[in-house]
């Protein structure tokens, strides 16, 4: 039977998109006038040379241009940062799932180990970074007294530039509990009808683990893989409270590089252009997943 | 969830909410001010006015705030002075504020303390914004740059004008920093060149002699490699040399200057040919040969702190520093150091650099005469007056009159300054993103490898400037 158009259907329908335009207005004007516009005016002021108090003067592409073909530091700083994404990531994603699984057997002090672990994603990033970069001493922090006593020489963590990198991964480790709990949740949802069909069929642990967790877990994995690239990509805190670019720039992240042209270099335009760069690159790596994210991720489990 | 959750929930709650809800105060201090003024005084038996003056201690209102506050007071013309200053390196400020507002009733000062490294940051948008404090504190390396955005009026007329300041009373090299293109645009507020601090209780216990002014790196480098002692025989150095200044770069410029060289040509243009020249790379080399070769420095503990993060003089484990004046006040009461000061060493040249702090009027300001007025008495012999008691003044009377140019501690730094070089700074206003970063890394890749090529490490650096040189322009 076809819809019959009626004045009465068209403003019930247009009812409905008022109302949702009404209930999402809060969301979309704070989007478009904070995230949105500013996005604009960036890609606006990346065709500019303006030191932020002077006169702006337009340059064309010339930033862009500098990025790629005249900076040896961006690329430097793409290193470093791929290379600590590449690293983080995995053991993010191995680390966080670990700890889930440890944590989903049935301990009475489940709880309160739960929250130990969560604990440091909540702490203020500078007073962690700072609290690790005593740690991290290299004549009287903690680490390297521990490893004295053993016998070894510690290394100079954060004044060496082919440890300075491995220094900040140890600190960012702290931050697996975010992960953590996200994969307790869906651990603790996949119904355990399944497990018990697998334990029928005389399934052990490990086929358990690789044929029904880990598929079940595929969503998960998929949205911390995304949102962890994303964040990481853009890692900041720690390396410029920590050492602000490292010894011999081994630590100079990408949005380090940026804030410094920004702000300490007052090169307004170049720096737009770098956060643009940045974007694409990331909006690339981002598609990149969900495009393979058919071929892995299960969404099949069907609830109750 | 329990009764006792959710109600420590709501508390948690509420509290949060407040303070999110409330705005944070200016605070106000109250500073007692010894005041001398003239008071009228009756004689009785002959009805006679006669002028005495007389010590009175008043109690006088500072606002500190970070942000400007408005004041209920319409009448007062209200001056705002920003600084980068914070805790107790308040405290001359306010002294100073305090009596000048007994002097001046009406004037109204306010102080605004932004600590941290985003101070210059957010000084720019506030001028961008046109909002900035009447009375903008920067350092010496930023007034090229704020200068030439205009941040700054000129104060060549004020020190000529109605309320002159006679420009002679000054210690010699402490109103340079303030000047830009021939014209004055600050007067001083603090300033430091470079000495060396000893420790006399390691010296006594070496059996070695203090270091006499006007020595040569030659008997430096003796004097360290005496002191530098495994005392417990475990194989690790427990007392060191000296602790040298690591990858500080502007500090470094006095090891270039005392070695004869220079980082830049005199045009501003040139650093090829400098930064890489016989008198450059000898620096450099006698610098990490102390570290690598004499090990009489210790290595660096943090590139990303001031001058390497060390702090073996503090602890007393090193014989000598060759720093600023900023920890003095700290070693002065540290039991672990029995304070000496001498000059810095002489290489093949006697010099210095200094480092400096100063106060200027923001080009935007609606009260240019009353802000004119206060930075005469800041940086004039009423604000030395207070700050002798915290730095040296740059006022010549005042450090003469508070014993500071005899004190043999003070006194070192006062006689430092007869042998200031300028600074790399005065001769490119790109300083800071071209030849600043690559001295930097040139030095960090000195001290992190002992086998580096000195020579190729400062051609590189001096071709990396050079590049981001020839980019700006």
């Amino acid at each position: 039977m076809k819809p019959i158009r009626t004045g009465k259907r068209l403003n019930l329908r247009r009812n409905e998109a008022i109302s949702f335009y009404l209930c999402i207005s809060p969301w979309l004007i704070g989007f478009v006038l904070f995230v949105l516009g500013p996005m604009l005016a960036s890609l606006a002021i990346s065709v500019l040379r303006w030191d932020l108090l002077g006169e702006a003067s337009f340059v064309g592409l010339r930033n862009y241009e500098r990025v790629f073909t005249r900076d040896p530091l961006v690329w430097q700083s793409l290193k470093v940062t791929t290379i600590y994404t590449a690293v983080y990531v995995p053991m993010e994603l191995v680390g966080g799932l670990a700890l889930a699984l440890l944590m989903n057997q049935k301990l009475r002090i489940e709880r309160l180990l739960r929250t130990v672990y969560y604990l440091p994603s909540v702490l203020p990033g500078v007073a962690f970074v700072v609290l690790w970069m005593w740690i991290l001493h290299p004549d009287v922090g903690l680490i390297n007294t521990l490893l004295s006593y053993v016998g070894i020489d510690g290394p100079r963590w954060l004044v060496d530039p082919d440890w300075a990198l491995t220094a900040l991964l140890l600190m960012s480790m702290w931050g697996l509990g975010r992960s953590m709990v996200i994969y307790l949740a869906s651990l603790q949802g996949i119904g355990r009808q399944y497990y018990e069909a697998a334990a029928i069929d005389g399934a052990n642990y490990w086929q358990a683990f690789w044929r029904i967790t880990i598929p079940m877990l595929t969503p998960t994995i998929y949205f911390n893989l995304v949102l962890s690239v994303i964040s990481t990509f853009q890692t900041f805190t720690s390396a410029y409270v920590g050492t602000d670019g490292g010894p011999l720039d081994s630590t100079l992240f990408y949005v380090l590089y940026l804030f410094r042209q920004a702000f300490q270099f007052f090169r307004m335009g170049y720096a737009s252009a770098l956060a643009w760069v940045l974007f694409v690159i990331i909006l690339g790596l981002t598609l990149m997943i969900v495009r393979s994210s058919r071929r892995w991720v299960f969404y099949g489990g069907e609830r109750e | 969830m329990s009764r006792l959750s959710r109600y420590a929930g709501f508390v948690v709650g509420v509290i949060l909410l407040a303070t999110a809800c409330t705005t944070p105060e200016p605070q106000i201090i109250e500073r007692t001010v010894e005041v001398t003024k003239e008071v009228e005084v009756i004689v009785t038996s002959v009805p006679e006015v006669i002028e005495k003056t007389v010590e009175v201690t008043k109690e006088v209102e500072v606002v500190v705030t970070a942000t400007p506050q408005p004041l209920p007071d319409g009448a007062k013309i209200i001056l705002r002075v920003g600084t980068g200053d914070s805790g107790e390196g308040l405290n001359p400020h306010q002294e100073i504020i305090a009596r000048f507002e007994e002097e001046n009733p009406d004037i109204l000062v306010q102080l605004e303390a932004v600590s941290g490294r985003d101070y210059y940051t957010r000084l720019f948008t506030q001028i961008a914004a046109g909002d900035a404090p009447d009375i903008m504190q920067i350092g010496d390396d930023a007034v090229p740059n704020f200068v030439d955005n205009g941040a700054f009026l000129s104060l060549d007329d004020f020190i000529s004008g109605e309320f002159p300041l006679d420009t002679s009373i000054y210690l010699p090299g402490t109103l340079d920093p303030g000047q830009w293109e021939g014209t004055q645009w600050l007067l001083p507020k603090d300033f430091s060149p470079l000495a060396v601090y000893y420790n006399k209780a390691i010296f006594d216990d070496a059996g070695v002699a203090y270091p006499e002014d006007g020595w040569t790196w030659d008997e430096f480098l003796e004097t360290a490699q005496t002191l530098t002692q495994d005392t417990d025989g475990d194989g690790d150095t427990d007392i060191w040399g000296a602790q040298l200044t690591a990858n500080w770069t502007t500090g470094f410029e006095y090891f270039i200057a005392a070695a004869g060289g220079s980082l830049i040509s005199e045009d501003g243009t040139e650093f090829v040919g400098y930064m890489d020249s016989e008198d450059a790379v000898q620096a450099v080399q006698f610098f990490s040969d102390l570290y690598n070769v004499h090990k009489v420095a210790p290595p660096p503990a943090d590139f990303s702190l001031w001058a390497g993060g060390n702090s073996q003089f503090g602890n007393g484990q090193a014989a000598m520093r060759l720093f600023g004046r900023w920890p003095l006040a700290g070693y002065r009461d540290n039991p672990n150091v029995d304070l000496g000061m001498v000059g810095v060493p002489v290489g093949d040249e006697r010099a210095n650099t200094l480092f400096w702090g100063g106060f200027g009027i923001f080009s935007g300001t609606e009260h240019p005469e009353a802000a004119w007025r206060f930075l005469r008495f800041y940086a004039g012999e009423q604000g030395s007056d207070v700050w002798k008691d915290w730095a040296i003044p740059p006022v010549a009377a005042a450090a003469e009159a508070a014993g500071l140019t005899e004190d043999p501690i003070e006194g070192v730094w006062i006689s430092e300054l007869d042998y200031l070089v300028p600074r790399a700074y005065v001769f490119t206003p790109y300083w800071g993103q071209t030849a600043d970063p690559a001295l930097r890394k040139a030095l960090e890749t000195v001290l992190i490898d002992p086998d580096a090529d000195v020579q190729a490490v400062m051609e590189q650096a001096a071709q990396e400037a050079q590049n981001a040189l020839e980019d700006q322009m």
